[in-house]
């Protein structure tokens, strides 16, 4: 800018002394043939000023915003003038107007309004003595001559005055816009540092360089920006600057900046080549990085803290995309698969995991996708006899759309085995206390038809024999129907085939049992029966259930006013089981723990607290869910849902 | 006078040839087809014997014999149990409780009879001799007499 202004002044100056320099030549060559005795001294004259403002060209712009070069020219052009006027003698037209040239020369030039004035006052006390030299003065036009003397004075005090009015309003207007730009400047929020010529020497810097930095301003310009780097960093910003040196345009680097107290401050640097005139100029903007290095850090911390967690988990765990991508897997699922990570990331999880084209069936994902809930499925692994559950959680961005699903897999296959084991030694252990349950029902009639033959024996009235035979009859029947259902019962017990089961079927068998097993098997049974849809399902398996879940009621009925009562139900797609009871209830405290293996109130003997485990285990087997309500004192009711697939029945 | 016997017991076929077979016998025969029923005949009558089953509703066999052995009028009346739980630890749980005589179902005419006249045996008395006083004074050891 400064470089700008000082070329400007200078061509200012150049330009009206050539103006001067030919008028006055011109003027003082008019008059040579009158003065042809000195006309070699005009033609000297003429040449030694115009050889003055040959030098003046040469000399540096920067000399021209001294103010010293400035008086000098001043003084030198008066004298030099004036003795032009000297030259051309007489002249008296031509010596008029050098003097307004001179005056047009000085206003248009000077800074000082004051020193204009004093020196136009000192040029028309010259003009006053030259005209009294030439003796112009005392002739009869002497009174229109003394006249010019006042009247440059004023034009020139005059011409002056507009001049620097005109000049003070561009200036104004330029400090102005100046002002804005520097405001600009200064308050970004950015460090800006401004360099100059090929020496990268800070020539500005704003107020945010001086925080970063922390060095005061005054301290750094004229120095080297390389004194803002940490030594062994100095050859490396010098690579940067030279480059954008040599290449034009700009780069951005990531370097650190080197406080006062030598201490390093993360820095994005952006360096800018910008070429004004024949000056160039680097802009260094910098931004301070050390809050968001700190959280890169942080980041990069979270994100090796997951890894390891990830990695350490011994099931499998993928992360894919909403199409099946494979984004990432932990080492559990490289280790599984034989493979590496590369080859494993963007394949389709089906793919890669399973050898299949499309989705698996009943794949948890397929299910998260659409409800955008976390899901669960357990799936028979193709091909080989594992089984395996997999979840599906759904991650979502800020804005709520869900970008990619945590897939895990759990190899359940050994858990399975053991539960089924668990299932068939509590079916065979059902079976041990409905056989004692049994013999009880047993007896019983087996009692009638002994007493009633034996007193049939003794009897002679036809009447009461017939009477008898039919006692005997109805208590053979009940016998009947006992084995019958003992033979079904042990039968499940040692079979894990999947039938259709009628569930009103297995329900009222499951009462039976757990009457003949309960000490108190009068309570009253309510049954609301609706017809429902028959599910896929092992028998004893569901028999069991019930079991557990019939016996607990009556378990739970204290006193004689007990009520039982059994519900079965169907929605679109399940079917619904209710077993409630008005026994004494379950505390709110034991609520949650209810299902879990091994949990009981009853005393030792009594239960194992396997019983709710299990069915719970067998209704999560089927797919199916068990809820409970309960209300200490009034009762519970335990309901079980089981799912019915399309295309049965 | 004749003995009278009480027999308690829910299914209906058994108190039905108990009680032809125990008229026939010359029993005076009673029925109360659950533990409730048996305490209201207790209060009404006095009872030479009484037969009873163990699983019954609203009040079992258990409670039932607790009840007669802790009541001073009928401490001293003989009970046989008569039950289809024929464990051991039934039997053993019975003649805790005071029982006479235990009969496991199913059971023949002989078999009650048998258990009847082991109680008689012992009881020849007629009980409606002895005052209530006395009946009273003896009756922790005619029920420690009743053990095996």
């Amino acid at each position: 800018m400064e470089k700008l202004r000082n070329q400007n002044r200078k061509k200012i100056i150049l330009s009206l002394r050539w103006t001067v320099i030919i008028v006055t030549s011109y003027l003082i060559l008019l008059d040579k043939g009158s003065i042809t005795e000195v006309g070699s001294y005009c033609y000297l004259f003429v040449v030694a000023y115009i050889l003055t403002n040959v030098v003046l060209t040469f000399l540096p712009g920067a000399w021209f915003s001294n103010l010293k070069l400035f008086y000098f020219l001043s003084l030198f052009d008066i004298g030099f003038v004036s003795l032009g006027m000297y030259l051309s003698q007489m002249v008296t037209t031509t010596d008029f107007y050098l003097v307004f040239f001179l005056i047009i020369i000085l206003a248009s030039i000077s800074r000082n309004y004051k020193l204009l004035v004093v020196i136009s006052g000192i040029i028309a006390l010259i003009y006053g003595y030259l005209l009294y030299l030439w003796g112009l003065l005392g002739s009869e036009s002497g009174v229109g001559y003394a006249l010019r003397i006042p009247f440059i004075f004023i034009m020139s005090c005059f011409y002056g005055y507009i001049v620097q009015t005109f000049l003070k309003e561009k200036k104004r207007q330029f400090a102005v816009s100046e002002g804005k730009f520097r405001a600009l400047f200064e308050h970004s929020y950015e460090g800006i540092i401004i360099l100059k010529d090929s020496e990268f020497k800070i020539s500005h810097l704003n107020r945010e360089a001086e925080r970063l930095t922390a060095h005061r301003r005054g301290d750094l310009v004229q120095r080297t920006v390389f004194d803002l780097f940490r030594p062994w960093e100095r050859d490396k910003a010098l690579h940067f600057l030279e480059e954008v040196a040599q290449k034009g345009g700009g780069r951005t680097d990531s370097l650190p900046l080197m406080r006062k107290d030598g201490t390093p401050v993360e820095v994005d640097l952006s360096i800018k080549r910008i070429d004004l005139g024949e000056e160039t100029y680097f802009q260094v903007i910098f931004r301070d990085l050390t809050s968001l290095r700190i959280l890169e850090k942080k980041i990069r911390e979270n994100k090796r803290n997951l890894e390891a967690i990830l990695d350490g988990i011994q099931d499998r765990i993928s992360l894919v995309s909403p199409d099946y991508q494979i984004l990432r897997v932990n080492k559990a699922v490289i280790e599984k698969h034989n493979s590496g990570y590369k080859e494993l990331v963007g394949k389709k999880c089906f793919e890669a995991y399973y050898q299949r084209s499309l989705p698996c069936e009943k794949c948890p994902l397929t299910v998260t996708l659409q409800t955008r809930q976390a899901s669960s499925s357990i799936l028979r692994v193709p091909g080989l006899s594992a089984t395996e559950q997999i979840f599906s959680y759904p991650i979502s961005n800020e804005e709520g759309n869900m970008i990619s699903i945590i897939i895990h897999y759990r190899d359940i296959t050994q858990e399975q085995q053991l539960q089924e084991q668990l299932i068939r030694s509590e079916k065979l252990a059902g079976l041990g206390i409905l056989t004692s349950g049994i013999s009880h029902e047993i007896n019983n009639p087996l009692s009638g038809v002994i007493g009633m033959a034996e007193i049939g024996l003794e009897e002679d009235d036809p009447f009461q024999i017939q009477g008898y035979f039919k006692d005997i009859l109805n208590c053979g029947q009940r016998i009947q129907e006992i084995t019958k259902g003992l033979s079904s019962y042990s039968k499940t017990a040692k079979t894990n085939e999947q039938t259709l089961v009628d569930i009103q079927e297995a329900l009222e068998s499951s009462l039976k049992m757990a009457q003949m097993s309960v000490k108190n098997r009068w309570v009253e049974v309510v049954k609301t029966f609706q017809p429902v849809q028959r599910i896929e399902a092992d028998l004893g398996e569901i028999q069991l259930v019930f079991n557990h879940l019939i016996t607990n009621a009556f378990q739970a009925i204290r006193g004689d006013r007990g009520r039982i009562i059994l519900s079965i139900s169907s929605s679109k797609d399940s079917v619904q089981v209710k077993v409630g009871d008005n026994g004494i209830g379950i505390p709110s405290k034991h609520l949650k723990k209810i299902f879990d293996p091994f949990f009981t109130t009853k005393t030792v003997g009594e239960g194992k607290g396997l019983g709710l485990n299990i069915a719970y285990r067998i209704i999560t087997k089927y797919e199916g869910t068990i809820d409970v309500e309960s209300d200490e004192g009034s009762g519970t009711t335990f309901s079980v849902e089981f799912p019915v697939r399309r295309g049965q029945e | 006078m004749r003995q009278r016997i009480l027999i308690v017991e829910d299914e209906e076929v058994i108190r039905k040839f108990s009680r032809v077979q125990l008229t026939k016998a010359g029993y005076e025969v009673f029925e109360a087809e659950d533990g409730e029923k048996a305490i209201l005949q207790l209060g009404q009558h006095r009872f030479d014997l009484i037969i009873c089953d163990i699983v019954m509703p609203n009040k079992d066999g258990w409670e039932l014999m607790k009840e007669i052995k802790t009541s001073p009028k009928t401490r001293d009346v003989p009970i046989i149990v008569l039950t289809a739980k024929n464990r051991d630890s039934d039997m053993f749980k019975a003649y805790d409780l005071g029982a006479a005589y235990y009969i496991p179902k199913p059971f023949t005419k002989a078999q009650l009879f048998y258990g009847i006249d082991q109680i008689f045996g012992e009881h020849r008395e007629p009980q409606n001799d002895i005052d209530i006083s006395n009946q009273y004074d003896g009756a922790d050891e005619s029920v420690n007499e009743g053990k095996p």
